[in-house]
């Protein structure tokens, strides 16, 4: 499995102010990356990078190249949806699509017809005219007919509502994502994409604090649901998270015994978001 | 090369300002012209020809000041504007370069924009012409309608979209360079650095290099480029009314004394190196 990003000692720092510390991590092609962190974490200083939108120190190849002096190359393998309010607001449709056609050697102008053809947009409509979600539409149709090996979003439905997020990764899953591309994908609400996901990088405060497979947290990682009785006996296994919830305690474990925990309470498997808040929780 | 059409394209979708204006303009003086009551009062062949030269002059020099007061502004705000809306990044997703960006807007500012204006000079002038025509059964028509003299006026487009765009190379980019990097209030930053460097080097060094410089700048371009000032030479057309043989466009113009021109290089250099810094600061700058 080839690696499309490898960042070693990834540092960013704006004056005084730590953005990137030293942060190290790779991304493998045909993978659905979710960089996962609060507001602020650092995740969008580490996309800027990746796409060759601002200086660093350390060492970082995207595909193969340094993307802060190749962009433009870059940008013939790499597309990227920054966030929704960045198209223009005078552009029309029909000139973003003639555009892309003119300057993108791998755009496919059919696809994006063909795209935006499912959607409500005509093409004489200004972006300014359109809604939140309708931009949202448009900027992706522009994208996904893009044959792109890698597609970065940073926040992509910031500020739509839940049909238009649905309508954003569903569309993402089912016109798009073949097993030649890799996405990377961050946001602050692991709940809307960690179905999608295969790996999940954990992100806070400029340092990784996770990065595993999505499979590996079935596998690694436990949740001890545990009544009161049970409790001390419990916590003495060591658990590296904990909270309460409805009268239970819920015990969070790395690489347990499963069989020894078992006879203090049920089992669970924790989904993404409960690992990131049991791992970013201080 | 097709890329740089496309981002020349790109420019006139996002500013319509570049041919509304002038068409607005030509509107205007063809409005005038079919409603204005137009009352000469010329008799010889001379007068009439020269007066003919003293209109279409007139039309030039308003289509001239107004389009060098908005490519100014066009280079000012064009790569400020995108920061400020953030299409930014959706223009830094495709595989465009910033060099090539900044390039193609220089273009635009430089050459473009007063290629439209020129175009619409000229359409006007023909419109006017036919208008006077029509209105006039022929005498003020054929006033305007002067084959020798508008040709005169498409070399001295020419000259003046080719020469202007050397002269002042070093304030167009002056004008990008502070477009890519003021993250507000680029028409203040484009003055106040100036100024204050004038003023102060007057206070402390009690010179006047500065001031100087761009004063020459400023002021020395018909010196330059011209060999008399196409302002006199219209003037004098116009005393020598009752004379068969006005001056012409051909004798003032001064290209290789233009070309011979220390200061024209200079300007040059000074302008590619502010260039080279906008380029530099689009490559490095993101937010506004």
């Amino acid at each position: 499995m080839s690696l499309l990003i490898e960042a070693r000692d990834l540092t960013k720092k704006y004056g005084s102010h730590t953005a990137l510390d030293r942060v190290s991590f790779s991304v493998a092609a045909g993978r659905i990356v979710g960089l996962i962190g609060p507001n602020g974490a650092g995740k969008t200083s580490a996309l800027r990078a990746i796409l060759g939108l601002m200086s660093y120190t350390g060492r970082l190849e995207v595909m193969g190249r340094e993307p802060f002096a190749n962009r433009a190359m870059l940008m013939k393998d790499v597309s990227f949806i920054a966030d929704v309010a960045v198209l223009p607001a005078w552009l029309r449709v029909d000139q973003a699509v003639a555009f892309v056609a003119g300057v993108h050697p791998r755009f496919r102008r059919e696809r994006a017809l063909e795209l935006l053809g499912k959607t409500d947009v005509t093409g004489r409509r200004r972006i300014r005219e359109l809604s939140k979600g309708m931009k949202t539409q448009v900027h992706l149709a522009l994208t996904m007919a893009i044959d792109a090996r890698l597609l970065v979003l940073d926040e992509p439905t910031l500020g739509l509502d839940i049909l238009a997020r649905r309508g954003f990764y569903d569309a993402l899953l089912n016109d798009y994502m073949d097993d030649t591309r890799t996405i990377v994908v961050t946001t602050h609400q692991v709940e809307e994409v960690e179905n999608l996901l295969t790996d999940v990088i954990f992100i806070d405060r400029g340092r990784i604090a996770f990065d595993a497979p999505v499979a590996a947290i079935a596998a690694d990682y436990v949740v001890l649901a545990v009544a009161d009785d049970q409790l001390a006996a419990a916590r003495a296994e060591k658990p590296f998270f904990e909270r309460r919830s409805l009268g239970r305690s819920f015990l969070y474990f790395e690489r347990p015994d499963r069989q020894r925990l078992s006879a203090f309470g049920e089992l669970l498997t924790p989904s993404v978001s409960d690992l990131f808040v049991a791992k970013l929780s201080r | 090369m097709n890329t740089y059409v496309w981002l020349v394209r790109r420019e006139f979708w996002e500013n319509r300002a570049i041919w509304l204006v002038p068409l607005c303009i030509g509107g205007a003086l063809t409005l005038a012209a079919s409603f204005g009551r137009v009352e000469f009062g010329v008799n010889s062949p001379g007068e009439t020809r020269a007066l003919g030269g003293m209109v279409l002059f007139a039309f030039g020099i308003t289509f001239f000041v107004v389009m060098n007061i908005y490519s100014s502004w066009y280079l000012l705000d064009c790569l400020h504007s995108e920061r400020k809306d953030r299409s930014v990044l959706y223009w830094k997703s495709l595989p465009v370069s910033d060099t090539a960006t900044v390039l193609a807007k220089l273009f635009t500012g430089l050459i473009a924009i007063p290629l439209v204006y020129f175009i619409a000079a000229d359409l006007t002038t023909v419109l006017i012409a036919l208008i006077l025509w029509a209105k006039a059964r022929g005498g003020a028509g054929r006033m305007l309608w002067q084959p020798d003299l508008w040709l005169q006026l498409q070399a001295l487009w020419v000259y003046l979209i080719v020469t202007t765009a050397l002269w002042y190379a070093p304030f167009a980019g002056w004008f990008m360079a502070v477009s890519a990097w003021a993250k507000r209030a680029v028409l203040l930053w484009a003055v106040l650095p100036l100024c204050a460097a004038c003023l102060l080097e007057r206070w402390f060094l009690g010179t006047h290099a500065i001031a100087g410089t761009l004063e020459v700048r400023l002021l020395g371009y018909m010196g330059a480029a011209f060999s008399d000032s196409p302002g006199v030479a219209a003037f004098r057309t116009l005393d020598d009314m009752a004379e068969p043989a006005p001056g012409s466009v051909w004798t003032v113009l001064h290209p290789w004394g233009f070309i011979a021109n220390p200061q024209v290089w200079l300007g040059l250099a000074v302008g590619a190196a502010l260039i080279a810094g906008a380029i530099q600061l689009r490559w490095r700058r993101t937010d506004a």
